[in-house]
Parts: C-alpha cells; sequence; structure tokens
C-alpha cells in the first residue's frame, strides 16, 4: 500500500545560477509525496526544464537543498550519480534514443546497467515494449521509427527498471494531438501502479480540468502550487 | 557487470560502429606500419654494417729475423686475446704461392724474385658474436706493441668509416624513430578522441540511465585493445610481405645476392604489438576519462 503523503521529493530554498546569468532558479521550496502526479508549468526560460535536471543531477544546484528518495543532492558524490539515476527515469521532448539501436537494445540499456542477466533482461524489455504497444516493432532501429513510436519507446526505457520516479520533460513536445494523448494516458497508468511523475509542460490543455497537482514556474520562481 | 556482457557489447559496438572502427583501426596500422617499415630499413641497414666488419680480418705481420720456434707461441698468444675467433700462421712460402695464384698469368713479373721477400704474417678473424669496432681496434694495438710484431692491419679506413656509418645510422635511427613515435602517438590519439567524441551521445544517454563509468568504459577499452592489436598486427603482416617480396628481389639480382635481408627480431614485432594495444587501450581511457569527468 503506498502512502501518498510520504515524501519522495523534497527541495529547499533552492538556487540555481548559471555563471553570470540571472538565477534560472529562485529559493524553490517544494515537496511531493510518493504515487503523485504532477504538473510543472510556466513559460520558456521559466526553469522547469532546471528544475528536473536539479532532480537526477545532470545540474548541481548553487544554494539549497534536495532529498530525492531518502538521497541527499547535495552531499551526493559522481560515483553515486549513477544510483540515483537508477531510481529516477527521465523522458525527453527529443526522445534520447540511440538511433542505431534496436527498440529492444534501446530499452535493455536500462536493465543492463544494473547487471541483469540477459534471460532477465529479455523477458522485462519485451514486456514492457508489448505494454506500450510495439512489440511487432521490437527488432526495428530507432531511427526507423515515428516520433509518437519513439517516444514511446523512450518512456519503455524510462521504466523498465521500475523506478520510483518518472521525470518527463515536455514529452509531447514534439508529438501531434493523438500521440499526445496516448503518452499521458501511459504516465496515467504508470501513475496508477505508484509511479510518483513529475511532467513539464507548457500545454495547459493537458492538466486543464484534471484533478493532479499544477506546479508553476515564472521567471525561476514557484509562483504557484494548485493542488489537485 | 560480468566481462561476458562487457564483451557482448563490445561486439555489438563493433558493429554498429564499423566504419568508426576500421578507420581508427586503420589509423593504427598505417602508424605501425610506418614504424615497422622504418625498424626493418633501419635494422638491416645496422645488420649490413655489422656484417661488412665481420668480415675484416687483421692481418699481423713478424719482422723477418722472428725465428720459427716463436711462431707457436706467438700464435697461442694471439689465441689467447679476447675477441679472437681463428688464427691462421701464413709462412713467407704461402704468402708467395699466394701472390702468384693472385697474379695468375702475371706472375712472370716475380721471376728472380726471393720467395721470402714477403713477411710471414697472422691472419686473424675476430668471434663475430663479440664483434664491435673498438674490439677490433684493441687487438690491434695489443699486437702492435710486441717486438716480434713488424705491423698490424686490419683496414684502419674502413673501420673508421664503418664507425663513423654506423654511428650517423644509429642517429638516424633514434632520432627518426623519436619523430615517428611522436607523430603516430599525436595521429592515433587524435583519431581515438574523435572515436569517443562521436559517440558522445551514446555515452550521455548511457549515463542517464544510471550506467557507472565502469560500465561505460568496459566495452570501450575492449574496442580499443582490438583496435590497436588488429592495427599493429595488419602492418606486421604487410611489412612482412614487404620484405618477402624484397628478400625474392635481391637474391634473384646478381649483384645483391649476397645481401642478406633480415625481418625484424621477434622482441621488435611483439614490443610493437604491446606498445600499440596499450597506446590505444591507454588513449582511449585518457579520453574516456575526460569526457566522464565533464
Amino acid at each position: 500500500m503506498i502512502s501518498i503523503e510520504q515524501p519522495i521529493i523534497q527541495m529547499q530554498g533552492v538556487e540555481k545560477v548559471y555563471g553570470g546569468y540571472s538565477p534560472a532558479l529562485k529559493g524553490v521550496d517544494l515537496e511531493i509525496s510518493k504515487g503523485e502526479f504532477v504538473f510543472l508549468t510556466g513559460p520558456s526560460g521559466s526553469g522547469k526544464s532546471t528544475l528536473l535536471k536539479l532532480l537526477f543531477c545532470a545540474e548541481r544546484p548553487t544554494g539549497g537543498s534536495i532529498v530525492v528518495d531518502d538521497m541527499d543532492l547535495s552531499t551526493l558524490s559522481g560515483s553515486q550519480i549513477p544510483y540515483l539515476r537508477r531510481k529516477v527515469g527521465v523522458i525527453f521532448q527529443d526522445f534520447k534514443l540511440l538511433p542505431n539501436y534496436t527498440v529492444f537494445d534501446n530499452v535493455a540499456l536500462s536493465l543492463e546497467v544494473l547487471g541483469l542477466t540477459r534471460k532477465q533482461v529479455e523477458k522485462r524489455v519485451t514486456a514492457i515494449i508489448e505494454s506500450v504497444g510495439l512489440l511487432e516493432k521490437i527488432n526495428r532501429l530507432a531511427v526507423q521509427l515515428s516520433g509518437g513510436e519513439q517516444q514511446r519507446v523512450a518512456i519503455a526505457r524510462a521504466v523498465v527498471n521500475r523506478p520510483p520516479i518518472i521525470l518527463a520533460d515536455e514529452p509531447t513536445g514534439n508529438l501531434d494531438r493523438a500521440r499526445t494523448t496516448e503518452v499521458v494516458e501511459l504516465m496515467n497508468e504508470l501513475n496508477a501502479r505508484g509511479t510518483t511523475i513529475i511532467f513539464a509542460t507548457h500545454d495547459e490543455t493537458l492538466f486543464t480540468n484534471t484533478h493532479r497537482r499544477v506546479l508553476t514556474l515564472r521567471e525561476g520562481i514557484l509562483e504557484r502550487d494548485q493542488k489537485g | 557487470m560480468i566481462p561476458g556482457t562487457f564483451f557482448k557489447r563490445a561486439l555489438r559496438d563493433l558493429k554498429q560502429n564499423l566504419f568508426t572502427h576500421l578507420m581508427t583501426t586503420g589509423v593504427v596500422a598505417f602508424s605501425c606500419l610506418l614504424f615497422v617499415i622504418f625498424g626493418l630499413f633501419s635494422f638491416n641497414l645496422q645488420q649490413f654494417v655489422e656484417k661488412f666488419g665481420r668480415e675484416l680480418a687483421v692481418v699481423v705481420y713478424l719482422k723477418k729475423d722472428v725465428s720459427q720456434e716463436k711462431i707457436p707461441s706467438l700464435y697461442k698468444r694471439i689465441n689467447a686475446l679476447d675477441g679472437v675467433e681463428s688464427v691462421e700462421f701464413i709462412s713467407s712460402e704461402d704468402a708467395y704461392r699466394e701472390l702468384q695464384a693472385f697474379l695468375k698469368d702475371e706472375k712472370e713479373i716475380l721471376e728472380g724474385v726471393d720467395p721470402l721477400f714477403l713477411p710471414p704474417s697472422f691472419q686473424v678473424e675476430i668471434n663475430r658474436a663479440v664483434f664491435n669496432i673498438d674490439k677490433v681496434k684493441k687487438i690491434a694495438e695489443i699486437m702492435s706493441q710486441w717486438p716480434e710484431v713488424a705491423k698490424v692491419q686490419y683496414g684502419q679506413e674502413w673501420v673508421d668509416r664503418l664507425e663513423a656509418i654506423s654511428q650517423v645510422t644509429r642517429n638516424i635511427v633514434i632520432i627518426a624513430g623519436v619523430l615517428l613515435l611522436l607523430t603516430a602517438t599525436f595521429v592515433v590519439s587524435n583519431t581515438i578522441k574523435l572515436t569517443v567524441y562521436a559517440r558522445q551521445e551514446e555515452i550521455e544517454i548511457m549515463r542517464l540511465v544510471g550506467a557507472t563509468n565502469g560500465f561505460i568504459q568496459g566495452p570501450f577499452l575492449i574496442e580499443a585493445f582490438f583496435q590497436g592489436f588488429i592495427g599493429a598486427s595488419f602492418a606486421i603482416l604487410v611489412s612482412w610481405l614487404l620484405y618477402r617480396y624484397l628478400a625474392e628481389s635481391v637474391s634473384a639480382t646478381p649483384l645483391l645476392k649476397d645481401m642478406d635481408l633480415h625481418f625484424l627480431p621477434m622482441e621488435y614485432v611483439g614490443g610493437v604489438l604491446a606498445v600499440s594495444t596499450l597506446f590505444c587501450v591507454l588513449g582511449t581511457y585518457i579520453a574516456l576519462r575526460r569526457f566522464l569527468k565533464s
């Protein structure tokens, strides 16, 4: 039984300044519970991507503290970052797939890094690819897929190792309406199974009239926290 | 992570990045080839110089008044000298006969000449295994100080020329070898860097899904091992074929048929393989380390 009260992400007074420029994030205080589905929105340059990058240590904060699933990121050494990333699945607008790898190999990468046997990898990868509806294209190269299919592969890769947290950075930014709906539905399914999701988007139609929590960033400041 | 998985991933990467791998292996092979051919040339040049030197004999001319009884003891003294391979006594009569044989049809010019006019001598051969120009000089110097000896001849001019050639060859080998090694190092290390940078996206994605540095580096290092080893092996094979071709051509040419060509010694071949492999693995490790730190 998952308690949605237990915080899985805690940010206190988080600042991020890119050398010499105005701060990308200013004093962000935030707490996200286990199993929550949170939309993160705001105009371009508001700090959405920066906030997500801080959560999987692609960037380090210049101030404040961040705790992700009991890992204090301010004291996390470089050699511990891979272990954080195994707890955080990340989905990008540009998919970040290896174009010359097959669908299977792209997804399997997340499990290979864990040192699983080939048999275990095959079983879990096949199951997840089936769940995103791409089983018949499992041996195709990523470059041979459509944008929507590539994004589904990216989602499969992010979730195949069953991370407790998914960070999605504008995952529907390059997709048409029908493919966008598919991606959102996949996210809902994952959340229903207990995965905490932070979904960054500037597409308001995705969260209008939903019961989801919506965080709004503007010029690096957490302007609004609308509970679902 | 078990080594088997590293090998499987390395094999998959080799297939997927075949062109890049072929290019890197080609650059390694070309650099090694230049080095091996240069080595082959300098090794044979030195062998030639040494062989030429070994063929020089030392002739010890005795004073005419040296009695026959002293010959055996002199023979023993010369034989006892360090580096002497064999000694042959040539009496005045023997020398006269040799001269006659040498003159062939012109031997009439010796008519009326005393057969004992030529001094008796010893022909001394230096041990080939320990041959060295300084040793020849030293032996000649010792013998020339003996009272029974009139003159020691060992082709002083030739020895001096040989010494100079040998010295120049050695210097050229060292300078050109260092320059070639630096060039090969520069070319190969830059090719390795380019190979790593070409796969920057792949590395980034692996890091994104939680790959440790060891997981990322493993297959790269295995690939680098094969690039270094195969590249060097290819260079050695090509240079061996070239050597065979040249050796056959030389033996078929009457003027050059006494010139023995040698392939590089096994230590040199092993050294090229080891250095090339080690260099590729280390170069990849350094390029990756810089990249993974960023």
